[in-house]
């Protein structure tokens, strides 16, 4: 199946923006150098024969007498990239961006281009960027994006967006083996990217991904089927209970409790998981469990923010106020954008009487959640999930 | 006192309901569904139809003491009416928040599945010990918020006293500070953070005054007078004249009102009476049935939008 192989996107040159008409700059020329329009009127028939060594060549020249020619960066860049020409593609959507900010299909295939030379980190950036300029405009496109976009949070760690990114295909019910193996990846919280899983590690995540991807798509009986299956013939690989547990956390906080629970089983250590399963008894109301949990997720991992936040929300609501807000406002110095923290802190600060500090984090948990706002809900649907 | 409040009938049972046995019959029709709740012999019977096939259901939980919603329960699921009583309409209407729904079969007509957390905080909050150790256990259902909901361990309490044992009084509320009331009360009303979390926006928010309450600007965490209970006495029914309210706004915005931690609250320049009346509009929610307090306490400006 090509689907996931596809190595260009789909933009064709009515994906353009609206470029500026190509003039030549004023520039040394002698009488026998070919002119910019010239050079532009080969590379553009070169182009069009598939010649392209010569129609690179040629964009080349015409964009040393005219840099700021758009279309001339835009279709270099493009050719450079079919060819695999990834360092000199960059460069030329660089180019490109500087002259045209907010294109779409430049920023995409900048994106893909980074993926291929392993900068991971600009590269999720530009598909992301491209995703939000509606690069996602047909659904090949769509499916390129969110693709590598799922890859590349699982590579950078990012397991829980990686699946977020991945339910769109559930949602389609567009499925194969390599998409399977890529959420199981996520799935088990391993940071590789599916091409560079040895074997043993696809068979594994690609059942483990089987389990997810049904549950993604809504068929719940199917999924706990196909994990069942999973934990049967994997009873100890990592991970897999406590991403499980997270999936089932925001409509059935029981199950999702009783997964963090042997995903601990397996791996005492696991500091999301003693986060997860902290946060998920304080919402139960039972604080001084959660306090224990949170206290050993903040051990194992005192740079995970939510690890502080769960450990800061159990002391508040075990009563020390003092100490919550010192280890919230440290939670809040290692994640200033998350939306939990902000929340916690505006109660431990109106506990203790701080109410210029409560009303400032009750601002800023509102402005967070200007992105996420929604219609409150009918007269059953609760919602309590936490906001990571 | 409590036995006669809202809260104590925030579920009503077969064979207790005066909302159903004062209205035998009601419906509603909407597109090609219609919809009717029946009751006889204090049995009500919930039933939708397209005009060529029905769905019926007896109601078991109605949640609610004048406006009503009906949970039931299909094949280990729970759902919720896609119709409620609203006392305005005198009849029934569409359950607030499922406008936007449009159902395409008689099963998405007759309700919408709740999810487990959904239905374990329905029963939780309109019911008393439905939820034991995080489970929903409707066998042990008390209809309605009872002493117990509130006051951990009143049942032990009720028992003790009975010998003269006062030792396992539960912890009073009012020892506690107004954030900490605002989060208590708001396990069912909503409180500020669950609103927060979940991204909620719009008029329908009037509905979860902790959420609302704390974002008012005289809003204090540790100003009792602010508190939920230093104008609600949950014993009681609610009071619903304006001026009844009076007596705690001056609490803090009269001269003679002792200074708040960030200093004296102003005075009101034009009244000292009915100041609910003015700085908590009453709101109208979608479909007009239902009219709440807005708790968000504030000068209020002609034609400004509803501040969320």
């Amino acid at each position: 199946m090509i689907l996931f192989a596809i190595a260009a996107l789909a933009f064709s040159a009515s994906a353009l923006p609206q470029s500026p008409s190509p003039t030549a700059q004023p520039g040394p020329q002698s009488s026998q150098q070919p002119s910019f329009d010239q050079l532009r009127a080969d590379a553009d028939a070169a182009r069009q024969s598939g010649e392209i060594a010569r129609a690179s060549d040629l964009y080349a020249h015409a964009l040393l007498i005219n840099p700021s020619w758009p279309d001339g960066w835009w279709y270099l860049g493009q050719l450079r990239y079919s060819v695999d020409d990834y360092v000199q593609a960059v460069d030329a959507f660089n180019h490109y961006l500087s002259l045209m900010p907010d294109a779409a299909p430049a920023t995409a295939l900048r994106g893909l281009c980074e993926f291929e030379l392993g900068q991971f980190e600009p590269s999720l950036r530009d598909v992301q960027h491209a995703l939000a300029l509606g690069a996602a405009d047909d659904s090949r496109n769509t499916q390129i994006l969110r693709y590598h976009e799922g890859q590349l949070l699982t590579r950078l760690g990012r397991f829980e967006e990686a699946l977020t990114a991945y339910g769109y295909f559930a949602r389609q019910h567009i499925s194969n083996d390599e998409l399977l193996v890529a959420i199981g990846l996520a799935t088990l919280r391993i940071p590789q990217l599916p091409k560079d899983a040895d074997p043993s590690q696809r068979d594994v995540s690609a059942l483990a991904g089987n389990a997810v991807f049904l549950l993604l798509s809504g068929d719940k009986p199917s999924a706990a089927q196909a994990f069942q299956a999973f934990t049967q013939r994997y009873p100890a690989v990592a991970n897999a209970h406590y991403t499980w547990g997270y999936l089932l956390y925001p409509t059935d906080q029981d199950a999702a409790i009783a997964e963090f629970r042997r995903e601990l089983a397996i791996d005492s250590g696991n500091a999301i998981d003693h986060t997860m399963l902290a946060w998920s008894l304080l919402m139960e109301n039972n604080p001084s469990e959660a306090l224990s949990e949170a206290k050993k997720a903040a051990e194992e991992a005192p740079t995970l923010p939510m690890a502080q936040l769960s450990l800061g929300r159990a002391l508040l609501e075990t009563g020390d106020v003092p100490q919550a807000t010192h280890v919230l406002e440290t939670a809040l110095a290692l994640d200033t954008q998350n939306l939990e923290i902000h929340i916690a802190l505006a109660r431990a600060y109106s506990e203790s009487g701080r109410d210029d500090d409560a009303r400032r984090e009750r601002r800023a948990s509102l402005d967070l959640t200007q992105k996420i706002s929604k219609p409150a809900p009918a007269m059953g649907q609760q919602g309590a999930a936490p906001a990571q | 006192m409590q036995p006669d409040t809202p809260m104590a009938h925030a579920v009503e049972l077969p064979g207790a309901n005066p909302v159903l046995e004062a209205h035998p019959e009601l419906s509603f029709k909407m597109g090609a569904y219609t919809w009717t709740v029946e009751t006889r012999n204090s049995q009500s019977v919930y039933k939708v139809t397209d005009g060529t096939g029905s769905l019926s259901l007896p109601i078991h939980w109605s949640f609610g003491a004048q406006a009503q919603t009906w949970v039931f329960e299909q094949d280990g699921k729970f759902y919720e009416s896609i119709v409620s009583f609203y006392p305005a309409a005198n009849n029934l209407g569409i359950t607030t928040g499922d406008e936007q729904i449009t159902p395409q079969t008689l099963q998405e007509a007759m309700g919408r599945e709740l999810t487990p957390m959904d239905t374990k905080l329905c029963f939780g909050c309109h019911a008393s010990n439905a939820v034991n150790s995080g489970k929903l256990t409707l066998t042990t259902l008390h209809p309605g918020v009872t002493c117990a909901h509130c006051h951990q361990g009143a049942l032990d309490h009720a028992t003790d006293a009975a010998s003269a044992d006062f030792s396992t009084t539960p912890p009073r509320l009012q020892d506690m500070t107004s954030e900490s009331v605002s989060n208590f009360c708001g396990q069912c009303h909503r409180s500020w953070e669950t609103v927060v979390r979940n991204g909620w926006r719009g008029l329908p928010d009037v509905r979860f005054q902790p959420y609302r309450l704390a974002n008012s600007r005289c809003f204090n965490g540790t100003d009792p007078r602010i508190s939920c209970i230093a104008c609600h006495d949950p014993h009681k029914d609610l009071v619903r004249s304006d001026a009844s309210y009076d007596s705690r706004c001056l609490a803090c915005h009269a001269a003679s009102a002792k200074p708040t931690s960030t200093g004296r609250a102003r005075t009101c320049p034009t009244a000292t009476s009915n100041c609910v009346g003015c700085h908590m509009p009453k709101v109208t929610l979608p479909g007009g049935y239902l009219h709440f307090t807005d708790h968000q306490i504030r000068i209020v400006k002609a034609g400004e939008p509803f501040p969320n």
